[in-house]
């Protein structure tokens, strides 16, 4: 008799079969973005998603999904389907990501530390907080003088190199008509950070200690220095780093292509889908004026992933999430294979 | 009397691997018993007729019931593929669909060890398997294809 185990901790669990080869399927409901793919994937029927807006509005001790263990098979295909990685099946320990006869999305999200200028944007943008930017600053008391000044000419004020400068060295005001950009030269340490990531070429800085090497000092106390880390589990591939980053040192590619449609004649404004999207691309527009009554939800195409947790959370079915293209690796597995191109629509 | 069957089962055996051209030493090394209980067996000395008879039964059982039976009676997963290799009368050969998603769920049911997983598809070893259709029972995908088959196949040493 082969019998599944379920061990449930809090809204996590994890079904187990245990026979020639353990196989271990463990649902992480803090990961879990309540697309439902896993349930309509699911060759045997044994996963049912909750009402996850409900339970993301009320704070409710319920787990986003539940799976029926005496019908689970363990085979996986949850696992492998999930664009978030909520569910996943080990086989003797090893994730079957890392199994190569089970296809997985083409997708990732890496930064490239050798740009990375440790701004922490990404860090601030992520929707899924899976991403630590820690930096350290130069010493003061190791550096010498640099030179720093800004083209008025050429300047935009778009305040970007104020929100990066690890020094809190520069201020500008943005009040249309009464544009302006002041540098605290006591407080500059002419890391550079605002030079890199100015759209324009306004910024002019160079530090002694690089350029001329007059001095003895070590240049690399000169620098800032950091580390960029994205986990993994987290990370749903959105692109919002990508999107932020002054440096091109973010790079994120989505498992799907498609297109999202909102019906603003059906859309009630009610906010549920608002809630729910994992990656904010859904959001109610910021008023123009007071007392503004909002029309509709606005979305952001650019860093939606096409999971379809909006549609299938809306009341009113005013959304329709259309995938047209699906990246996986090659398996030869071709019931794989048509689970996979039937998450196109 | 549950070992007297056994004793019978291995009597059986040993009488099937005696005709397919195995020696006393070999059978013993086979079946795991002692040169002079075969040597027994073959001379028809030491034996309850009544034990052979009832083994008789037990291998004409369908082959889920043989299966099931004879582990009960041995406790033991290695001598009961043993007895069911030597002793099963048809053979039989799978096929397995496109539909299989590769859950493993035979490999896990398959007593007699037949069932692999190749590239996300179960993989039946003919030679092994003993129709009992087990897997083919809980086959979540309903994949699987049991044949019976007709062939002169004799069991052969490993």
């Amino acid at each position: 008799m082969i019998v599944n185990t379920k061990n449930v901790e809090d809204k996590d669990f994890d079904i187990k079969r245990s026979a020639d080869e353990l196989r271990n399927l463990s649902f992480k409901d803090h990961v879990c973005i309540g697309c439902g793919i896993c349930e309509t994937t699911c060759p045997v029927e044994a996963i049912s998603v909750g009402d996850v807006a409900a339970i993301l509005r009320s704070n409710a001790s319920d787990s986003k999904l539940s799976i029926d263990e005496d019908k689970c098979v363990l085979c996986g295909m949850c696992s492998g389907l999930c664009p978030a990685n909520a569910l996943v099946l080990s086989i003797n320990g090893v994730n079957i990501a890392d199994i190569p006869a089970y296809p997985k999305y083409e997708s990732y999200a890496e930064i490239d530390e050798d740009k990375c200028i440790y701004c922490q944007r990404c860090e601030i943008a992520c929707p899924r907080e899976a991403i630590t930017i820690a930096r350290s600053l130069p010493d003061r008391s190791k550096l010498v003088t640099g030179e720093i000044e800004v083209l008025d000419e050429e300047c935009v004020h778009c305040g970007i190199c104020e929100e990066l400068c690890p020094a809190d060295a520069i201020l500008v005001n943005r009040t249309p008509g009464a544009e302006s950009i002041a540098i605290d030269k006591d407080k500059c340490v002419y890391c550079l950070v605002c030079k890199k990531s100015c759209p324009t070429t306004a910024i002019k800085a160079s530090c002694r200690i690089c350029s001329y090497g007059d001095y003895d000092i070590d240049p690399a106390d000169a620098a800032t220095k950091g580390s960029a880390f994205i986990d993994d589990e987290l990370c749903i591939n959105c692109g919002w780093c990508e999107g932020v980053c002054p440096t091109e040192a973010a790079k994120v590619k989505k498992p799907f292509t498609g297109t999202l449609e909102i019906h603003q004649d059906v859309c009630t404004v009610c906010g549920t889908c608002v809630d729910i999207c994992p990656c904010d691309v859904l959001s109610f527009p910021e008023p123009t004026a007071p007392a503004q009554i909002v029309e509709n939800v606005g979305k952001d195409e650019e860093y939606c992933i096409k999971c379809g947790a909006c549609e299938k959370a809306c009341p009113v079915n005013a959304i329709e999430v259309n995938v047209t293209a699906v990246d996986y690796t090659p398996t030869k597995s071709k019931s794989w294979i048509e689970k996979l191109e039937a998450l196109k629509n | 009397m549950p070992s007297h069957i056994c004793s019978g089962l291995k009597y059986l055996a040993t009488i099937e691997l005696k005709s397919n051209g195995y020696s006393q030493r070999e059978i013993a090394n086979e079946l795991a018993i002692n040169r002079s209980t075969v040597s027994h067996y073959l001379n028809g000395r030491n034996l309850s007729w009544n034990s052979i008879d009832v083994a008789k039964t037990v291998t004409q059982l369908s082959p889920k019931d043989f299966l099931i039976l004879t582990q009960s009676l041995f406790k033991d997963l290695q001598m009961t593929q043993k007895i069911i290799s030597i002793c099963k009368i048809r053979n039989y050969e799978a096929e397995v669909s496109d539909t299989c998603i590769g859950c493993g769920l035979c490999v896990d049911l398959c007593l007699m060890k037949a069932v692999s997983l190749d590239s996300l598809k179960a993989n039946i070893d003919s030679i092994k398997c003993c129709g009992c259709l087990i897997c083919l029972e809980g086959c979540p995908t309903d994949s699987i294809k049991i044949l019976e088959v007709f062939n002169d196949r004799k069991y052969k040493k490993r």
